[in-house]
This record gives C-alpha cells, structure tokens and sequence, in this order.
C-alpha cells in the first residue's frame, strides 16, 4: 500500500510543497507514478518522453535535477534529489539531453567546489586568527589594545570594579586608606602623561592580596596589609599593580580572549551569545590571572617606579621572598601571581643594577597603621 | 501517533499521543506536561560529536529530548518558550525542510535532524549563522515561531521577498539568494541588517509575522540601565 517516493512533483493543480512520486526510468522516458489519494483514490501515473524534457540544476544548494515538460496537464516540474535515480537518469539519456546533462552536473561540481574552497579559506583563517591571538602574537594584540580609548577601559574596569565591591565589606575611611591612599599618590607623581586616576579601595578581608583592573581601579585586602612589615612592601605590591594598570595588562588579555570569541560569535551569527560571551569576560576579568610576561613586566616597571617615587624597593624583594616562604598555598597574592624561585632574584639583580635611590619617608607610621587593621589572624587553617 | 495542537494562537501546546513503544525527539525545554508512562532520555542526536557541533555551530541546545512510551501508552504535551503559532509538517521522505535554529519544537522519531552549513553570503549576511537544521526522513515535524506562522506556497520560478530576521522554514527546492534591502525596505536593526532574502519556488517558505531580535530591542528601551 505504502509506496516509498524518490521525487517530488510540481504542477498547477497540486500544493507548493510539491506531491511525493514514484519515477521510473524506461527506454522511452520517464513514468511517475502518483500516490493514491488519501480518500481511498487509485494511484495515477503520468509518462513523458525524453524529447520534452528539459533539464537544470535546482533546489537550495543547486545540487538538484530539475526536469520540466509540457504535458497534458500543464508545466510540470520534477525534482530529483536521490543519487541512484539521478546515475540510471543520465545513463538512460539520449543524446539531446546529454549537453544540459553535463551543464546541470557541471554547475552542481561547480557550487560544492566553490563551497569546499571558501569553507577551507575560512577554516584557514579562523584557525590562523585563534592560534595566532591564542599564543603569542602579542604584536597583534597590542595593536588592537592601543587603538582602545582609556574612557573604555576605565568603563570596563569600573562596571567590573563596582559588580565586586558590592559583595565586599569597604573600608571606608581610616588610617588604613589614608596610608594606601598616601603610597599611590607617591607612585603616580613620577609617571609621565599618565591617563589614568587611580582608586584605590581597601576591602576588609583575611585575604592576601591586591589586584588592579583596567581603567585604574585598585584593591587591596586588609589581610595583606596586615602581612606586610612595612609601609614600602605594600608599597611594592602597589607598584606591580599599578603597572598592570598602565601596561594595560587587563585589557591585553581581554582582547586576546574577545578576539577568540568574536571571531567564533561572527561564525555563529549568535547575539544572544554574546551576552554570555560578556559575563564570560567579567568572570575572566575577576580572576585576575596575567601571563608570565606580563608578572615579570609588572615586577620591573613596578621596582623602577618605586625607585622614581623614592619609596625603598627592598620592599618588593622582601615581601614576595617572605610570602613565598611562609603560608605556602595560602596567600592567595601568589595564587594569581605564581612565584618562579627567580622571580625575587630577578628583582635582586635589578635592583643591583640601579643607582642608590633617595628616599623620602612616608607620613604615617606602618605599625600604628597595622595595629589601626586589628589583631592579625593567626595562621592555623 | 497523533497530534493535536491546543489552544491554536500565540499561546498553543502541542498534544502528542504515543502508542506503546513509539517515541518523539523534542527540543530540551519544550515538553510541559506528559503521562506516567512517559519515559524521558537526553539524547544526543547525531551521536557526541553532532550534538557539539549542533551545539556550537547552530547555538542550538546540546540535548534533544526523547520521549518515549515504553511503559504503555500516552501523551506528552509540548510548548515553546517564546509566544507564538505552531505547526505541524508531514515529512514524506522526499521533501526536506530548512529549518532557522530556534524554529524545531519536536519531530517523530524518523525525522532525521542534520546541521548543515550553507554558503558563505548566506551565511555572513543571512544573520541565521552558518550553519541551519535539516530535517529530513519520514514523520511527524513540529515547528514554532515568534509571532503567528505564515505559511507561503510557491509555485515554479515563483519569486518572494523575505526579511531574513522573519524566516522559520523552508522546503530544499526552493533556492535563495541574499540581497540587499532596497530604500523601500525596513532595514532589520538585528544582524542582517538591511538584508532580505529573494526566494525562488518550487516549495513553502514559513515566516514569522515577528522578529524576535527587533523585539529584544524594543524591550530593552524599557529595561533601566543602571546608573
Ligand atoms: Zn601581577
């Protein structure tokens, strides 16, 4: 009862979408068979000869034999898609028919080869664009970071920076931010043109660390300062921060990430992607992980303004070796910052280089500032 | 297997009633309601590796929900997210549709659910991606859309013009090309922008008599922005 179809038919009196058939393939033509009715019809078959046949290429991708005639009743148009009918068709084909034949085939070759090319031009450059933004290609992304207004990253860095603190206890006014406030005005005096206006926040917290999202925006955690012996070792974790900040680090790595996601978005045609594409880079921005380059950027630069601000740089030295050694895995400061073993020697032999600095002292003294933060925790887990 | 659609306009809800034994894929999220002899699996359709590629190249669900009544006979009810018309296709094994990636609501288990790329104008201008739902094979094939389904039938060399942002489906023996929207053309401020599609018949061509990307910006005019 059931008749499996191999073609579609269309005709004047029958439905857009085309009547499922049946089409053999004889000597003299073709004879297409019709379902029966669903009320219970006959099947109906209608034959047609290969002289009032013309044939195409058709359907969505052009890979479709389309044969239309004339017949009894009206244009006909039949749409061939199954590979086995379409090989008997062109084998069956008397000559006239053999030309379009080829030309419809032709043009089927044609569509797929054009889109295996473009496909493998674009594979091509999307792997070459991921990899290249992926690893290394720093000149490319500099490029891009440097064509970023500062207004757009202080827009990034704040929308980040307001999402964080609202979770945060803030430590509003006191010594304590007085202090930090005091060490980030000596940093940034001896910065030429800088854009930015630091914020400097501190965040009541056992926490050790500090970060610096784009746009200038600082944390610090009590904790740290409660770490810290002196006022010049905050001082140093400062100084590598504000480094990311004018380095741009953040927004490096944003655009390394954002270029991935950009390329895969444009590929996807996805907009409501993109919203998550972006919470993405809020969380990305929040974990606050640099590259091993950019640490070691930050460290030098970082002992370099310190030096120009007069503020001792041993301070630096002395409070990554410190940390390194005590708390292991519980500083969270090195969690983000990976200690290398020479990463403190490295800064040693920087120092050397340099001339006696001259120093100023703070205003403040750091042991009232620290007793100000209450009694630090002890260190039991 | 039958189906019945419930409460025929924006907000409908497709019955399906299942013999023992037969089973329906339907897009993860869709079913409401169904009977106790329902059992539900996750499936990936096309096996791990269709299922992350549909995944990401069509932005569409991992999982395709398949229902099955394996303890007896039942029915499931299915609905879509977003307001809209519903509509249910025949699939003969002949005839294929495109389908745009948020437009499949369910399909009988001999529908077969392929991504398929399409061709590099299409896809940059198209604003649907590079990559569409192909459903072919035999059986039952649900469709929903945003907005009532208008349905366009075109006969041979017939010529239509739709703004791409309103397609759900369309049969594969239609072919299109993208053009650029003449003045006289709303331009779409979603993706796509200012681009329609010209088609050509034989075949349908389902639209959505709403655009879901203009009516996310109409929406967000009233969403306050902090600050
Ligand atoms: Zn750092």
């Amino acid at each position: 009862m059931t008749m499996s179809s191999n073609a579609l038919c269309f005709g004047d009196e029958f439905s857009a979408s085309g009547i499922p058939c049946l089409v053999h393939i004889e000597g003299h033509g073709l004879t297409i068979t019709f379902p029966p009715d669903h009320d219970g019809g006959e099947s109906r078959s209608e034959s047609v000869s290969f002289s009032a046949l013309t044939v195409s290429a058709g359907g969505l991708d052009h890979d479709q034999l389309v044969l239309t005639w004339t017949g009894l009743a009206g244009q006909r148009t039949l749409y061939l898609k199954n590979p086995d009918v379409i090989r008997v068709f062109r084998q069956a084909a008397p000559d006239h028919l053999t030309m379009p034949l080829e030309h419809a085939a032709a043009q089927v070759r044609q569509v797929r080869q054009r889109h295996r090319a473009v496909w493998t031009i674009v594979g091509a450059i999307l792997v070459t664009l991921v990899l290249g933004l992926w690893f290394g290609s720093d000149g490319l992304v500099e490029l891009a970071v440097n064509r970023i207004p500062v207004e757009w990253e202080n827009k990034l860095g704040e929308s980040a920076y307001r999402d964080f603190l609202i979770h945060q206890d803030v430590v509003k006014e006191g010594p304590a931010v007085d202090a930090v406030t005091e060490m980030v005005r000596r940093l940034a005096k001896p910065i030429p043109d800088n854009p930015y206006t630091f914020n400097i926040t501190v965040v009541k917290s056992d926490v050790v660390n500090a970060f610096a999202l784009p746009g200038g925006y600082i944390v610090v955690f009590t904790g740290l300062m409660k770490k810290a012996e002196n006022a010049e070792e905050v001082a140093g974790v400062l100084a590598h921060e504000l480094n990311h900040v004018l380095q741009r680090h953040g927004l490096e790595r944003i655009v390394k990430q954002l270029g991935f996601v950009a390329v895969v978005s444009i590929v996807l045609g996805n907009p409501p992607g993109l919203g998550g594409v972006m919470k993405q880079l809020g969380v990305e921005l929040m974990t606050l992980k640099f590259g091993r380059a950019q640490e070691t950027e930050a460290d030098v630069t970082g002992l370099q303004l310190l030096y120009q601000a007069k503020i001792n740089p041993e301070g630096m030295i002395t409070f990554f070796q410190r940390l390194a050694e005590k708390d292991e895995g519980r500083v969270e400061w090195f969690s983000t910052h990976p200690m290398s073993s020479g990463r403190a020697e490295r800064l040693k032999i920087e120092l050397a280089a340099m001339p006696k600095p001259t120093l100023e002292p703070f205003s403040f003294e750091w042991a009232k500032i620290r007793t100000s933060l209450g009694p630090s925790t002890s260190s039991s887990p | 297997m039958k189906s019945e659609i419930l409460y025929p306009g924006a907000f409908p809800m497709v019955r399906i009633e299942l013999a023992e034994g037969e089973k329906i894929k339907a897009e993860s999220g869709a079913m409401v309601a169904c009977s106790p002899t329902i059992d539900i699996e996750s499936k990936m359709e096309g096996g791990f590796l269709g299922a992350l590629s549909r995944k990401f190249l069509t932005g569409e669900k991992f999982f395709f929900q398949t229902l099955r009544a394996s303890r007896g006979a039942g029915e499931v009810l299915l609905a879509s997210t977003v307001p809209g018309e519903v509509v249910v296709l025949e699939l003969d094994g002949v005839n294929e549709y495109m389908v745009q990636k948020d437009g499949f609501l369910a399909g009988a288990d001999g529908v077969t659910i392929d991504s398929q790329m399409q061709s590099m104008t299409r896809g940059l201008l198209g604003g649907e991606g590079f990559f569409l739902l192909k459903m072919s094979g035999k059986g039952m094939l649900v469709l929903n859309s945003f907005g009532a389904i208008h349905k366009i039938e075109l006969k041979p060399g017939q010529e239509y013009i739709v703004d791409n942002s309103h397609l759900v489906a369309w049969s594969s023996t239609t072919s299109y090309n993208i053009e650029k929207a003449t003045s006289g053309w709303v331009a779409s401020f979603t993706s796509g922008e200012g681009f329609v599609c010209r088609f050509r018949g034989p075949g349908i061509v389902f639209i959505q008599s709403r655009n879901p990307g203009g009516f996310g910006a109409w929406v967000r005019q009233f969403i306050p922005v902090s600050e």
